[in-house]
């Protein structure tokens, strides 16, 4: 562990939201040595009242800084956990931050975005920013913009990571912290400066099954034609009739889930994954991420081994340029524990465990989506939008 | 001479070429040069025409492959699918395993009520759940809430009250799934608009005893997979929360019967508490009666004893003897009645803690021999055979004076119900921390029943031999109150006609 950026974590489980939060910052401030100032990441289950556990978090932690949000799932250093609350807690005298939020990213998505990272920047005291780390709205149709506001801010240069809030699969409402302030429809962000270092590792491990199919129309996150035929009808080639019925009425969130689809530009080496959000009437789907129209669309295909070694490769990339490693952080996609199972997201955890050592604190949580810069050279250095990956933040120098 | 070359493309025939035997000249070479471009043009279009064969062979082939993904995939959805299915079946099953452990610490039917959780609605597949106490068929009290809010659950409340739905609910042997497409009743109908959802599964919690309850659970579109089954689930939860409350009620019932007996043991301690009080003032009353009447006695008694003596002695003219006998028999039962008038007298005064025993060590050999003393008369009168074994026994400890009357009056009284020729023995030895004292006669004895009294004041026993045998049944009463005053104790085992035992166990030190 670094010795420059102290970290304790904390977690509870307790069914009682103010209890559990007051819980799981007792064990996190226990485990930190007094240090000033302090930094805490917190997420929770959304199935907790929102204000209730932030208010236990606060009767600890008094007015340290604060970013957060609900999840889809918690990851405990001990493995997934549900209907739970997470903490990590920074304490460092070489590194600086300071937290933003921006709001109404469904409406406004580029000027929430903007809002966030320039609220962040003024009150932003390093030398030397080392990244941006964010927390957004999941149930936000156009993400993408948001990363591109804040980019316009921080300058297309700056590291951006985060994932996205998440409601336990009821695709209702979701929630975001900002020190001591619970917004839904928002996007809170800590910007991280001064000696330390952000390590980042980004992967899938799914692989395409289907025959590629041209973009020909898209808007946005809206997938309307794929060689010129409406969207729904190449999906239903694939699904069948029947089936794509039952999906269209009752959800089968895992069936779409299963099988992601998978975007590649002519000049990229890596697949963008995408969820199918909703099927619309006019017979274009509603994706989890931004399309690219002229882009090559394939249904994607995983499987656990796939699955595992993504998040492997993810830890060995997140902490290659780190010499020392404080904390982890895991933004790890819903669909991947749905997919999994409990025992083999277990895996997932313990494979990450094990590239990062047993010593270094790791905590994260199951996101909607993830955020992060890809490898490949096209878009090196820009901040792209992942559904279905694992994301390992490694923060250390 | 005329040569024929037949030119060939793609095994077809297209043309004939004619060479004649003509002389070398321009036309011979252009009519070759024509010829060349022929041939490569063929060789081209064979290859363009194979590469396009093996075009249309690949694009089959990838075809098909996607044909097989496109089965692949729906193979693979339909073992999603039964998987789905399985994960939420072990969920729910372990989510009532765990339920069902905590609910058998509940100890009251509303805690039970407040057992359904997240974990629990969303292990069963469920995203809205509500559990509610129904004391009558038009009340509900929701003490569990999730994914609800306030509001929603005041509306909940209401519609199934005014609708009669609850009280269908709550009569209703299964439970009962409730989908939009499906929905027939309004009130049904209804249920879903608020609960905001398609699907909803709704179960009566009806206890043989302890309060009724009611169970709605809610499923949202974008959720997992409806799975037929979960009405038997969801009435085996049901089934499970109605065991709890009347297990809970079951004890309830009994920890309230265990209360009113803890208030009633209660109730009488305190009244046998107060009984004993006034018991306790009361014998000091009588005590200080006893003292005081006893005082008053000795006065007249000492008069009586000394004009007695007075006139016994002569001095007021010679008597009778008659008139001897008689003042005698006075004297004598003048004595009788000091003893007994003094024996009230220390009883009194030990019983109010008037009369502090002195603590100090007693040479035992020197002490019995007094007490043996005392008694030697009476030994000798009845030719009874005394015998002491102190076993080493150095000393004793307490109050000299006090512990000799003890030890006389229990000589005294082995003597008495001994008859003659027989035989007394007084013992001694250490018992840990205390000295243990036996006198054992091989007199008359003392009958189980008359036992337990022995130490009353004014018991007698009933026997024969207290016809003849003088007491005032003070005696032991008193020599009790003199161990009991020296922290120790006295015990008697005794078998009619072979004798008594009386042991007095006292501190050491």
């Amino acid at each position: 562990m670094s010795e420059a950026i102290g970290t304790g974590i904390g977690w509870s489980a307790q069914a009682d939201a103010g209890h559990a939060g007051k819980e799981a910052a007792e064990m996190a401030r226990a485990a930190l040595p007094p240090r000033s100032p302090q930094l805490a990441l917190v997420f929770g289950s959304s199935w907790f009242d929102q204000s209730s556990l932030l208010g236990g978090v606060h009767s600890v932690l008094g007015r340290t800084p604060l970013i957060g949000g609900s999840t889809a799932g918690e990851i405990t250093p001990e493995g997934p956990s549900s209907h739970s609350c997470v903490i990590l807690l920074l304490g460092s005298e070489t590194l600086q931050w300071s937290v933003g939020i921006g709001e109404g990213v469904d409406g406004a998505p580029r000027e929430g975005g903007q809002q966030a990272a320039y609220q962040a920047m003024q009150h932003f005291s390093g030398q030397q920013r080392i990244g941006f780390l964010l927390f957004g709205d999941g149930l936000a149709s156009r993400y993408a913009d948001v990363v591109r506001g804040i980019q316009e801010v921080l300058g297309t240069s700056s590291l951006v990571v985060g994932g996205l809030a998440g409601d336990d699969l009821r695709f209702s409402q979701t929630y975001q912290y900002c020190n001591d302030r619970v917004a839904s429809g928002a996007v809170v962000g800590v910007l991280l400066g001064g000696t330390g270092k952000i390590g980042v590792g980004i992967e899938h491990g799914f692989a395409p099954i289907s025959k590629p199919r041209r973009i020909t129309r898209a808007h946005a996150n809206v997938l309307h034609e794929l060689d010129g035929q409406p969207a729904t009808s190449v999906y239903e080639e694939y699904f069948g009739r029947d089936l794509m019925t039952q999906m269209q009425q009752t959800g089968f969130t895992r069936q779409r889930i299963a099988y992601p689809l998978g975007m590649r530009g002519e000049t990229t080496d890596q697949w963008l994954l995408r969820n199918v959000v909703a099927f619309k009437e006019d017979g274009s789907l509603s994706c989890s991420g931004e399309l690219l129209e002229g882009a090559w669309l394939q249904l994607m295909i995983g499987s656990r081994e796939l699955a595992l070694e993504a998040a492997r490769q993810a830890a060995q990339d997140a902490i290659r340029s780190l010499q020392e490693v404080a904390a982890v952080l895991v933004f790890d996609s819903v669909a991947r524990r749905t997919l999994l199972g409990e025992r083999c997201a277990a895996e997932e955890v313990a494979c990450i465990r094990h590239i990062i050592g047993p010593s270094v604190p790791l905590i994260g949580c199951y996101t909607y989506g993830e955020q992060a810069p890809l490898r490949t050279s096209a878009i090196a250095g820009r901040t792209a939008i992942q559904t279905g990956a694992v994301l390992v933040v490694a923060v250390g120098t | 001479m005329v040569n024929q070359l037949v030119v060939v493309f793609l095994g077809m025939v297209i043309g004939t070429l004619l060479l004649a035997t003509m002389e070398w000249s321009t036309r011979f070479f252009g009519l070759l040069a024509i010829l060349g471009s022929l041939t490569y043009l063929a060789i081209k279009l064979e290859q363009f025409y194979r590469q396009l064969t093996e075009l249309h062979r690949l694009r089959d082939a990838y075809t098909q492959l996607d044909q097989q993904a496109k089965l692949i995939i729906r193979i693979d959805l339909e073992l999603h699918r039964t998987q789905e299915e399985l994960d939420r079946r072990l969920a729910s099953l372990m989510s009532l395993q765990q339920l069902g452990r905590q609910l058998q610490v509940s100890l009251r039917p509303d805690e039970v009520f407040a057992k359904l959780d997240a974990a629990v609605v969303t292990n069963f597949g469920f995203a809205k759940g509500l559990l509610g106490m129904c004391p009558s068929f038009d009340t509900i009290e929701w003490r569990s809430l999730v994914g609800i809010k306030a509001q929603l659950a005041e509306d909940l409340k209401e519609h199934l009250r005014t609708s009669g739905f609850l009280k269908q609910i709550l009569t209703q042997a299964s439970p009962k799934t409730l989908t939009l497409g499906t929905a027939s009743h309004p009130a049904e109908r209804r249920l879903l608009e608020l609960l905001g959802l398609p699907l909803a599964v709704v179960a009566g919690v009806i206890p043989h005893t302890g309060p009724g309850g009611c169970l709605v659970l809610g499923r949202a579109t974008g959720g997992t997979a409806t799975v037929r089954g979960d009405e038997e689930l969801v009435a085996i939860l049901a089934n499970q929360l109605a065991s709890a409350i009347e297990n809970s009620a079951l004890y309830e019932k009994a920890w309230g019967a265990q209360q009113e007996l803890e208030r009633k043991v209660r109730e009488r301690t305190h009244e046998l508490a107060q009984a004993n009080t006034e018991l306790v003032r009361l014998n000091a009353a009588k005590s200080n009666f006893v003292s005081a009447v006893s005082h008053e006695l000795r006065t007249p008694l000492a008069a009586i004893k000394g004009y007695a003596s007075l006139l016994n002695s002569g001095q007021f003219g010679a008597l009778q003897p008659p008139q001897q006998e008689r003042i005698a028999k006075i004297e004598k039962h003048a004595d009788l009645l000091t003893r007994l008038i003094n024996n009230l007298l220390d009883i009194a005064r030990i019983e109010s803690g008037r009369v502090t025993m002195e603590r100090r060590p007693i040479p035992v050999g020197e002490f019995f021999t007094t007490v043996q003393e005392q008694v030697r008369p009476q030994l000798e009168m009845k030719h009874i055979r005394y015998e002491a074994d102190l076993n080493g026994v150095k000393e004793l400890v307490g109050d000299p004076q006090h512990l000799a009357r003890v030890f006389v009056n229990l000589l005294s009284n082995a003597v008495k119900y001994t008859p003659e020729g027989g035989r007394v023995r007084m013992g001694l030895r250490r018992e840990g921390e205390a000295i243990l004292a036996t006198i054992s006669d091989t007199g008359c004895g003392i009958t189980p029943e008359e036992l337990p009294k022995l130490f009353q004041e004014f018991y007698r026993a009933s026997g024969p031999v207290n016809q003849h045998v003088q007491g005032t049944g003070l005696g032991l009463a008193l020599v009790k109150r003199i161990v009991e005053a020296h922290q120790g104790r006295i015990t008697v085992t005794s078998e009619p006609g072979k004798g008594s035992t009386f042991s007095v166990t006292l501190p050491a030190s």
